[in-house]
């Protein structure tokens, strides 16, 4: 008799001996890596055999040899992507914060500083919200993010505040073959604001793996923008997790950029624990060459009267495979829920893939959920009207392409980021 | 001038013949109307001299200035100053039209070796032209046709029209479709236009946009063929005894 492999054999788990200790001594952290070591043991590296892991290989990853991160560089060849000016500028070099790089004014009703210290200095908030969000038992690289950080940034809005600077977030991978766990909290209190943009790079075409897992916990008529910006290089490997909780009346517009990897996945998860709330989950993502990109969001309606808004558009070019699982559950109390869910592929070259899969699952009977994804080539019609009046075939593919996309960035409210992206969208596209 | 000669064209997809030899001389400052029923082929011979390459042509030659444009591209015609009004304008979500329009303006000037226009004068350019239109400026802002009006369409490849300043305007059904307000407003917008070195093809159905823009010639179009040509009296004996006229007048005469 034989059964389906559902693991792939790895020694990755070796990088749990070489687990950093946290400079400050916390029996509670110990406690919740512990966890993550023995949630990631359990569940070892899915083959596509798993469901929720049938279209993207971890059979490269499972076969390398991979070391635990080292304390990377402060300073690199290359300007850092701050995009707005006057920002709070947060650098984190292989899941550790660099406090002398980052530039952290004091602002009042904001906290932004190392997670590590904060463990300490904010002792009660970290431990009531640090993992509470993280769902490690369904995602083994959430699992081993919770058995390796050491460290991360912690941003916490106290009640009532209106973060007026943007809060950015650079992180980088550096060091070959290395795995690397940025861990970040975000705890905005009841009525407080903000915009915060979490971008992550690499120090050149370096062959890192990055496991990064955000939990961002919104309270009670808080309005928070983020966005995610995954822009690494296409030699590393990065797989995320971001999960997210409102409470009632509260706002969290999540954007997902992902325009690099060689294999990359983001599961992003979103909840409302309170009504009349109002969540965007939005993605971009661009794939070429070889890539594997894979966005899985669920999105959990688990009271009434709240409104999700999702919109994910995918331009995939080469030979490159672009993933996109939508959930979302509409809990039985859910009534009077709004949801919609679009999900857009272009796909630029007969060999590129497209595996779309919109998933509602609805209990409640009094609301209103629409999907839609459809997959396209360029528009005839579009490139003729624009060649019609002078611009040249591949300008008007350009256009087009980045049109394309450009739906979801304009969603974006902060001009230095939407024009930062924008631009490298074109940069890769061309 | 715009010669084209015996075109014949057919539908690339079923090979389906739709013009059927056609020749036309249009010379500079002259104005010439193709009328002809539904399926006569007049959209066709549009989008042909625009090249559309849904059209295969499968004889005959165009050419504008002495030069052959068949086997240039859709972009390398425009900058030729080859322009066409579209029956139906295509919506382009995400490029906004002040956009769209520089892209358009600084393709012909490059395409002639010269600079490209500065954004203010771009903007003033286009604000000035918009007004003729009776376009509201905020259209300028948004993206290219998207959720415009049909008269509002109509209106934008008229404006567009008055921005490119092209030397041959094709005009496809540009009067399908509109009010009598925007009809007016469309056609003072290319009478505006009509000048001594430019060329238009109008193509449409009915005599009415002859009213307010008059032609020096008109050809009527039937079956992939011109059947008939003469001056603006001809659309209006048409218009008077409808096209089941000349086809008898025509069955009587073979």
């Amino acid at each position: 008799m034989s059964s389906a492999v559902l693991t792939y054999p790895s020694d990755i788990s070796s990088v749990l001996d070489a687990a950093k200790p946290v400079t400050v001594p916390s029996p509670w952290l110990d406690d919740l890596r512990a966890k993550g070591r023995e949630s990631f043991l359990e569940q070892g590296l899915p083959t596509m055999k798993q469901e929720e892991w049938k279209y993207l290989s971890l059979r490269d990853i499972a076969s390398r040899s991979w070391s635990a991160s080292e304390p990377g560089p402060a300073v690199f060849d290359f300007d850092l992507p701050y995009v707005c000016p006057g920002s709070i500028r947060v650098q984190i070099v292989n899941g550790q914060f660099d406090r002398n790089a980052s530039q952290v004014p004091a602002v009042k009703g904001l906290y932004v500083g190392s997670l590590a210290s904060a463990l300490s200095d904010h002792k009660a908030i970290v431990e009531e919200h640090l993992g509470s969000l993280a769902s490690i038992d369904s995602h083994p690289f959430a699992a081993l993010n919770t058995a390796l950080f050491h460290d991360g940034v912690f941003i916490y809005l106290s009640r009532a505040a209106m973060i007026e600077p943007i809060i950015e977030i650079v992180h980088v991978a550096c060091g070959s073959d290395q795995v690397s766990a940025p861990r970040v909290l975000v705890v905005a209190e009841e009525g407080a604001s903000a915009k915060i943009v979490e971008r992550y790079i690499t120090d050149g075409e370096t062959t890192s793996l990055t496991i990064p897992v955000t939990e961002a916990v919104i309270a009670q008529n808080a309005c928070v923008e983020h966005i995610r910006v995954q822009d690494e290089s296409t030699e590393a490997c990065h797989i995320g997790l971001w999960e997210s909780k409102q409470e009632g009346s509260s706002e969290y517009k999540a954007y997902n950029v992902a325009f690099g990897g060689k294999v990359a996945r983001l599961d992003q998860n979103m909840s409302f624990t309170g009504e009349h709330s109002v969540a965007r989950l939005d993605g971009v993502t661009a794939a070429g060459g070889t890539q594997i990109i894979d966005n899985h969001t669920r999105l959990d309606h688990a009271v009434p009267n709240c409104n999700s808004f999702e919109i994910y558009k995918q331009v995939v070019d080469g030979k490159a495979t672009v993933v996109f699982n939508g959930k979302i559950f509409v809990h039985l109390d859910a009534q009077k829920t709004d949801a919609v869910q679009t999900n857009q592929t272009l796909l630029l070259s007969p060999d590129a893939t497209i595996n779309s899969k919109p998933q509602l699952e609805i209990f409640a009977d009094d609301v209103k959920c629409t999907h839609g994804a459809t997959v396209g080539q360029l528009e005839k019609d579009q490139l003729f009207y624009l060649m019609q009046r002078g611009i040249n075939r591949e300008e008007a593919e350009g256009l087009l392409v980045y049109a394309f996309a450009a739906e979801v960035l304009e969603l974006i409210s902060i001009d230095e980021v939407r024009d930062d992206l924008e631009a490298r969208l074109y940069l890769k596209l061309n | 001038m715009l010669e084209i000669k015996d075109l014949r064209a057919s539908v690339e997809e079923d090979g389906k013949e739709i013009l059927k030899g056609i020749s036309l001389t249009v010379k500079p400052g002259e104005v010439h109307a193709i009328m002809g029923p539904n399926g006569s082929g007049k959209s066709t011979l549009a989008n042909v001299i625009a090249g559309r390459d849904d059209y295969e042509v499968t004889g005959g030659s165009i050419s504008l200035n002495g030069e052959d444009i068949l086997e240039m591209d859709p972009d390398e015609r425009a900058h030729e100053g080859v322009f066409m009004a579209f029956q139906y304008p295509v919506e382009i979500p995400g490029v906004s039209n002040t956009y769209f329009l520089r892209a358009a303006v600084n393709a012909r000037l490059k395409a002639k070796g010269k600079d490209e226009i500065d954004a203010m004068s771009f903007m003033k350019m286009i604000r000035d032209k918009i007004k003729l239109l009776d376009l509201p400026q905020e259209l300028l802002s948004r993206s290219v046709n998207e959720g415009f009006s049909g008269g509002e369409k109509k209106r934008n490849e008229i404006f567009q029209m008055a921005v490119l300043e092209p030397e041959v305007c094709v005009l496809d059904e540009t009067d399908s479709g509109l009010d009598i307000d925007a009809l007016k407003t469309v056609s003072d917008g290319v009478n505006a236009l009509r000048s001594p070195d430019r060329m238009f093809v109008v193509v449409t159905h009915y005599q009415r946009l002859l009213e307010h823009i008059v032609p020096d010639f008109v050809h009527i179009l039937m079956d992939g063929k011109i059947v008939k040509s003469g001056g603006k009296e001809l659309a209006l004996e048409l218009e008077k005894h409808g096209y089941g006229w000349l086809e008898e007048e025509l069955a009587a005469s073979n």
